[in-house]
This record gives structure tokens, sequence and C-alpha cells, in this order.
């Protein structure tokens, strides 16, 4: 799987990496039980501090969407039904989205039709 | 003889320097980073051009200066080699000359051109290119270094019947022309330092090896090619060498236990050393070179690769204390060089060097 970032964009390198690993898992690209790169030899790659990577594993551990295993490094989670304090956890970070959309004038059918027009993009790109 | 070894030196590097802005990366130009769109901008075709015609002009008339020189009544083997490799340095010397020269310019052309204003910097990696490296596995360095210590064993077991004067240099003929009184420590220094050189080329095949793989976001295909063969085609190169080094050292070492040994075919060896080092030089420049050299790229507008050049100290040496990496791809040639910001990197090509200055001088 291919990861880009820009180094001049406002959303942080760290931010990048997380949010493309994710979509990387979403469109299955990558599968549960793929180990990522060590944090050195995806930091020597990208040209870009270790820092950097380690910050962005160190998030995606914490969303649960990776384990740190000692000695085999980054491997990607197993899930098959979402928990409630995840569901929560979603729900609380769409609501501000959802309600500034709201606000700029999107009605609920433009809403759920673009939600959904995202889900298909992301599963099939 | 020595006359027919610095000729042949004198033509790889001739040959080589000459090529240069033909085997580089293809989106560095005289160690400037031009975007993919631009690499066949007229003005630059020319400059590789003016390079190429301007070294292999001088090469030529100071070659045939050197020949005439060297056919000439009265000259002993020590002037020639003197002679020679000063001319070889000003051969290269000449090549980096030009080469600051056209950097400039390129550099210039760049900065009139506005070629990246406009342009997204954009960097690009697959999480998979690292199951796609084809580098040798470190064990294979075991090999030199077991027939190293079996030749220091060997020269253990036969210590009585060394010569008291062990050699310490030897000559282009093969033959040595520099001795030391006999001691339990001289007679294992030769192997000695070349384990010592053993083990710092598996370190820095073991660093290389951990340095980024770096893929241009604009041609994908092509510095992927090019950075897994130049990964591939270096480590196979480096270990034939030391295969090589490792060969002519014992065999100096057994002619010094046996002194018939090999009889008759003494000059041979350090020659055709020298002629399979140079060989396999030069396959391994051409074979890089072409790595990454295909058909036009239709490149993805409004984007292109990170600009590296604020790294690159004079376009010549590589300085980023955010990468990680100890080895890169070198700018100008075909090859590796040093992040400069990483102290790891000194302490390979360093520490082994002074190691084995200290021990001969003391």
């Amino acid at each position: 799987m291919l990861i880009r970032i820009e180094t001049e964009s406002e959303i942080p390198i760290y931010t990048q990496l997380t949010n493309q690993i994710i979509e990387g898992i979403a469109k299955g690209s990558l599968k549960s039980g793929d180990a990522l790169p060590s944090v050195r030899a995806f930091a020597a790659d990208l040209g870009v501090n270790m820092h950097t990577v380690n910050k962005s594993y160190h998030e995606l551990e914490k969303k649960g969407i990776i384990q740190i295993v000692p000695k085999s490094g980054a491997v990607i989670s197993h899930y098959d039904s979402i928990d409630d304090s995840t569901m929560n956890r979603i729900s609380d970070q769409l609501r501000p989205y959802i309600a500034e959309a709201l606000v700029l004038g999107l009605d609920k059918e433009k809403l759920l039709e673009l939600v959904s027009s995202l889900v298909d993009d992301i599963k099939t790109k | 003889m020595s006359l027919s070894i610095i000729l042949t030196i004198f033509v790889f590097i001739i040959g080589l320097q000459i090529a240069v802005p033909y085997l580089v990366k293809r989106t560095v130009i005289f160690g400037v980073t031009v975007p993919e769109q631009f690499i066949n901008n007229d003005n630059l075709k020319l400059f590789k051009k003016r390079y190429f015609v301007s070294m292999l002009a001088i090469s030529i008339v100071i070659m045939v200066a050197f020949l005439v020189w060297a056919l000439g009544s009265n000259r002993d083997d020590q002037q020639i080699v003197i002679v020679g490799t000063m001319m070889q340095f000003g051969v290269i010397l000449i090549s980096l000359s030009l080469y600051i020269y056209f950097h400039a310019k390129t550099k210039q052309l760049k900065k009139e051109s506005k070629w990246t204003e406009n342009l997204k910097e954009v960097r690009l990696t697959d999480l998979s290119i690292r199951s796609q490296d084809e580098m040798l596995p470190s064990y294979v360095y075991f090999l030199p270094m077991i027939i190293t210590l079996g030749v220091i064993c060997y020269t253990i077991f036969q210590y009585d019947i060394l010569p008291n004067q062990i050699p310490t240099h030897w000559g282009p003929s093969g033959e040595p022309d520099a001795f030391t009184k006999k001691t339990p420590f001289t007679a294992i220094q030769l192997p000695l330092f070349l384990l010592i050189m053993q083990i710092m080329y598996l370190a820095i095949h073991i660093a290389t090896k951990k340095s980024g793989i770096k893929l241009s976001a604009t041609n994908f295909q092509a510095s992927r090619n090019r950075q897994l063969g130049l990964r591939k085609y270096s480590s196979w190169f480096t270990f034939v060498v030391v295969l090589l080094v490792t060969m002519l050292f014992s065999y100096f070492q057994l002619t010094m236990i046996h002194s018939n040994l090999f009889s008759g075919m003494k000059f041979l060896i350090p020659f055709a050393f020298l002629v399979l080092v140079l060989i396999g030089t030069c396959v391994f420049a051409i074979k890089v070179g072409r790595t990454d050299k295909g058909g036009p790229v239709k490149v993805e507008g409004g984007i292109t690769d990170i600009d590296e050049d604020q790294y690159w100290k004079g376009g010549l040496f590589y300085f980023n204390k955010n990468d990680p990496s100890i080895f890169v791809e070198k700018r100008f040639g075909v090859g590796w060089t040093l992040n400069m910001a990483n102290p790891i990197g000194y302490f390979i090509v360093l520490i082994p060097l002074v190691i084995i200055l200290l021990i001969s001088f003391l």
C-alpha cells in the first residue's frame, strides 16, 4: 500500500500517516494481523523524523486500531463488533461535523447521501 | 608493469567520470532536484552534453600527454606511479570543477524558470517495499571472515617455518618490497587488518540495509527500480570486492609462509584482482545507471517530489538531521554517501581505519 504525505500541508505529518493507514485498513489494503514497518524503517523511507512515525503509531494504538507488540512491532488489530465506548467516541467526534454541516445548510437527505458516497469512495478506491 | 596498471585505472576513471551525468538518478541533474516534468528541458540536455564533451576532450589531452611523457627515456617505475596517480587526481579535480560549474548553472536555471512554483511537494512510500528488497543477507559476510580466521590459525601453526622478515608492503608486481621483524603479532598483522576491514564492510552493509528506500511520488516505478537496483547490486558488488580482497590478502599471507607457492604467476594475481574490481565497478555503475531509464512518464499534475536541495551542501554532502538513514544515494555518481548529520556513519567508516592506522604506526 502506498503512503503519500505533503510536507507543506496544514495537517501535521503524523496525522496524515494515521489517516492514510486507517483508510488503508478500511479499504482492505491492510488486513488485521498485518505488521506495519518498524518506526525506524518507515521514518527512513519517508525521510521524516522517527518521532513523527512514533507519534502516529501511538495515536493508532490509542484508537485501538493497532497493537504495539514487543519484538514484532506494530500489528493491525482484529475487530468484528464495535463496543459501546468506541461507539460513543465516534459519535462524539462526528457530532460537531454534522452540526457544522447542518448550520451551513446541508439538509438531512443531502448529509446521508454525502456519508454514503464517502463510504463507497473509501471502500472502492 | 606499473604503466599498464596505471593506464588501466586511468581508462576506467575517465570512462566513469565522463558517463556520470547519464548514470545518475534522472531527476537530479548536476546535484539539483528537477521536477520530473522538466527533466527533458533543452538547456539541461545541453549542460549534460557540454560536461560530457569537455570532460572527454580534457581527459584525452591529459592521457596523451601522460603517455608521451611516460614512454620517454629514463622513466623509472616510481616516477610513473607518482605522476600517473597525480594525473588521476587531476582528472577527478577537473570533473569536480566542471560539476560545480554546471551545478551553479542548473541551480540558476531552476530559479529563473520557476519550475517548482505552484507545485505541491509530495513524498511517497510503499508499506510493502521492504519485502521487495533483494539485498544479500548479512550472514554471507561470515564466509570471508571464516576464511580469514582460518588463515590466522594456519599462520599460528606454521609460525616456526615463517621467515625472520615479515613483508608489510607489496609492489605492483606482487613482490613484497618492505619488511618488518618477525613477532607473533606482525606474523598475523595482515589477516588481522583484513578482519577489521571485513567487519567494517559488514557494518556498512547492515547500515545500508536499514537506510531509507526513497521513492519518487512523480515517478514511482522508475524510482522504485532504481532504489531496489542500487541496493541489490551494491550489496553484490561490495560482497564480491570483500571476497576478492580476502583472496588477495590470503594469497599474500600464504606466499609469505610458503614462498614457492604460485611461483611463475605472481605478478598476475594482483593485476587480475585490479582488473576484476574495475570491471565490477563499471558493471555496477552501468547496471544501476540504467535501472530508471525508461520511456516518457505521465506525471500527475500539480505535484513534485520533496525538494531536498537544502540538505545537500554544495550538491555533494548530505546533512539532514530528520532523516534516520545512515547512507543515502549519491547525488553525483553511482553509489552511497554518508548522512553527515548521523554520527553512526562516522563510526562505521572512520573507526576501523583509525584502528588500522594506529596499529601500523605503533
